[in-house]
């Protein structure tokens, strides 16, 4: 009787590491009322490290929801190097202010290693731009909208993330401020704190490959801006960038100019001295104000959720290949993942664990957004990897069809609802260039041989 | 911040953008050309020039040399096409400060048809060649864009047939030519082991699969590097999927939440 059940026991231990070991991944989806426990006495507490876009989001959405939200900034004050271009929706959605834009880009040229131009924009409607901010206005908008809602702002810098040894424990931001150490207890921690997120250090959320995004800023004559006025242009080629694209960006009243690369980091200064000589005609006579860099995350980390810490905006790697556009997905993912935690805590009532914020957060986040980032990563893989490439792809943008779906999509972020047989033609027309270009590609190989 | 810093302390020695600051391209434009060492170009010429085969370096060195010392003129002394109408005698080197490039056929930034005529119509392959050089030149020596010249040419002004007839069709040919053999071959070996005839084969399922598995790999493997270019094109198109999906596989279990 005894060895039976014994026997049992064992049978059991050995069974149960096979069972608890899946082969494919299960995500267990629970479609009834959370059964998370209730928190007494107190809202749940949410720490957002980072207050840029990302981080501002959340902390409004976290905040507006009911849930006690603690946002930490390093710089309030800090000038982030980056393009500055937000779509039309992002005003919209966010309610952006029409004071906070500096210029109303309606123009882009884009030039061929050849310096073929195309103008894109002539499909634009009277009320379509591109909207140029200051990231300093910007983050501080944002950043005050959510204190306003209610978000307590921590100007202090996080130095380390202590991850709780059980289940329900809180987490422990240790910070420094005003030259003290400070620790914060909380529930729940979203890294909003960019490419070198602390935060992901903390829950070995794994690393992930960079561009690295160097642009000076010039101030020019103003004849020299006007023409700047409201066009921005892009320049392709292998001498000014051979996977990226440089660029020269009108911000308030200067230029920005500047060019990015994966894989040749090295070069960057011989890549950006090519920029200025491509666009040497246009700017020449400027005088440089500012110089600076900053690393772009190229794909999401290996890890975005891990226990009840998420990362989202650039700490999670949330920025398209191709044009390099990464606030609009910040902010959307902050919002998001606040809005997550609102509706898995039911308004802050009840603590949640990571299977709510995959449900909630991830899951949303990749059915909505993922294939425009694949759609992108596929278009820079087959247009950014040779100047044949490159040429064929400024061909098209020439086409007002191609145009409209690409500005669309853009503005809206949402899939342009287009024309069948003009759908067929773009094919068509791209398999045509892409051939055509290979070709004289080609050529030029034999050439140099 | 830490690139950042790195990248910003030499270049504040770098006020002003004025053009004299500009190395003057055409006295040295071998220099020009070695501030960029790591260019790809850049040593595939040298190793060009080191004598790769003794024609094809001549070639090179006599076609880098006039760029060097006239880089108005590139020197279509022996180009691969025969139908080349006029010799592009343009006119002697201007020293200019920046060296753009130039070819009497090359006329208001674009090609000058006109000018590429053999009795009576245009020669598309001597557009096609001469705009390879014009790209290939721009490869070594980036212009600048400006506005006064706006380039206008683009390829889908040379039409379809002319990029059929030269490029399709040789090629069609030589696939065609490679399926026929494996089919006749396939079909006469299938027959003998099963005595099944040609018209036969076409009604069986697998051979049917055979067929187009034949097709599929003359199309797709031309040349030996296909295949590691396939294999490699398939796990490109894979991999950005799998850094999106990889925050799925991380289900530890045991893990403290």
């Amino acid at each position: 009787m005894a060895s039976a059940t014994q026997a049992a026991i064992f049978g059991s231990l050995f069974a149960a590491p096979l069972h608890t070991k899946p082969r494919s991944v299960t995500i267990r989806i629970r479609a009834s009322k959370s059964s998370n426990p209730p928190i007494v006495g107190r809202k749940l507490r949410a720490a957002v490290i980072g207050a840029g876009p990302a981080g501002s989001s959340a902390a409004e959405a976290l905040a507006a929801g009911g849930v006690e939200c603690f946002l930490f900034e390093r710089s309030p004050s800090g000038a982030k190097p980056c393009g500055g271009a937000i779509p039309l929706c992002m005003l919209d959605e966010f309610d952006i202010p029409a004071r906070l834009i500096d210029r109303h880009v309606t123009r882009m040229r884009i030039f061929s290693p050849s310096n073929l131009a195309v103008d894109f924009g002539k499909t634009l409607q009277p009320n379509e731009f591109i909207a140029m901010l200051r990231r300093e206005v910007l983050d501080s908008f944002l950043r005050d909208r959510a204190q306003s809602r209610g978000a307590s702002l921590i100007s202090g810098l996080v130095t380390s993330l202590e991850i709780p040894t059980s289940s329900h424990a809180p987490y422990v931001v240790h910070y420094s401020k005003d030259s003290a150490r400070h620790a914060l207890a909380v529930d729940v921690v979203i890294g909003a704190d960019g490419a070198n997120s602390r935060v992901a250090k903390s829950i070995k959320a794994g690393s992930y490959a960079c561009a690295i995004a160097f642009q000076e800023r010039i101030k020019l004559t103003d004849d020299k801006m006007e023409y700047y006025e409201d066009l921005a242009e892009m320049y392709v080629g292998n001498d000014v960038s051979p996977d990226f694209y440089a660029w020269v960006f009108p911000k308030c009243d200067h230029v920005a100019v500047g060019t990015g690369t994966v894989c040749s980091k090295q070069d960057i200064k011989v890549f950006q001295r090519a920029i200025r000589a491509r666009a040497n005609a246009k700017i020449s006579g400027g005088k440089v104000i500012k110089v600076e860099a900053h690393p772009i995350p190229e794909h999401p980390r290996p890890t975005r959720v891990r226990g009840r810490v998420a990362l989202i905006g650039d700490a999670a790697g949330y920025v398209t290949k191709c044009s390099g556009e990464g606030i609009y997905f910040a902010a959307k993912s902050g919002r998001m993942c606040g809005e997550a935690i609102i509706k898995a805590s039911e308004g802050g009532e009840r603590m949640i664990n990571e299977d709510d914020l995959k449900r909630e957060y991830l899951k949303v986040w990749d059915a909505k957004y993922i294939t425009t980032f694949r759609f992108l990563d596929l278009l820079q893989k087959v247009f950014y990897g040779s100047d044949a490439a490159r040429e064929a792809l400024v061909e098209l943008c020439g086409d007002e069809y191609v145009q409209r779906m690409t500005f669309e999509s853009y503005l809206y972020k949402k899939l342009a609802d287009g024309n069948r047989w003009e759908d067929a033609k773009m094919v068509f027309n791209t398999v045509g260039s892409l051939m055509r270009c290979n070709i004289l590609g080609k050529k030029m190989e034999g050439l140099k041989l | 911040m830490s690139i950042s810093m790195a990248l910003l302390s030499p270049s504040t020695h770098l006020p002003s953008l004025s053009p004299s600051s500009y190395p003057k391209p055409l006295l040295t434009l071998k220099p020009y050309l070695s501030l960029r060492p790591k260019s790809p170009l850049f040593t595939t010429k040298a190793s060009a020039e080191n004598g790769a085969g003794a024609p094809g370096s001549a070639a090179t060195a006599v076609e880098a040399e006039p760029k060097v010392r006239e880089p108005a003129e590139p020197v279509a002394v022996k180009s691969g096409s025969s139908g080349e109408a006029n010799g592009s005698a343009g006119p002697a080197a201007e020293v200019e400060v920046v060296s753009l490039f130039e070819d009497a056929r090359w006329v208001n930034g674009t090609w000058d048809l006109k000018q590429f005529e053999k009795s009576g119509k245009t020669d598309w392959d001597a557009v096609i060649d001469a705009e390879a050089r014009r790209r290939k030149w721009l490869q070594d020596n980036p212009e600048s864009s400006s506005n006064d010249n706006p380039i206008l040419f683009d390829t889908s002004i040379v039409p379809w047939w002319a990029w059929v007839k030269r490029y399709h069709l040789p090629e069609a040919e030589l696939l065609n030519g490679r399926a026929a053999m494996v089919g006749f071959f396939s079909a006469y070996l299938v027959d003998s082991l099963t005595g099944v005839g040609l018209v036969d084969q076409m009604g069986n399922f697998f051979c049917k699969t055979l067929l187009f598995v034949a097709v599929a790999g003359v199309l797709l493997i031309r040349k030996n590097e296909d295949v590691e270019n396939l294999r490699k094109l398939l796990d490109e198109t894979t991999f950005y999927d799998k850094q999106w999906q990889a925050t799925w596989q991380d289900e530890t279990p045991g893990n403290p939440k």
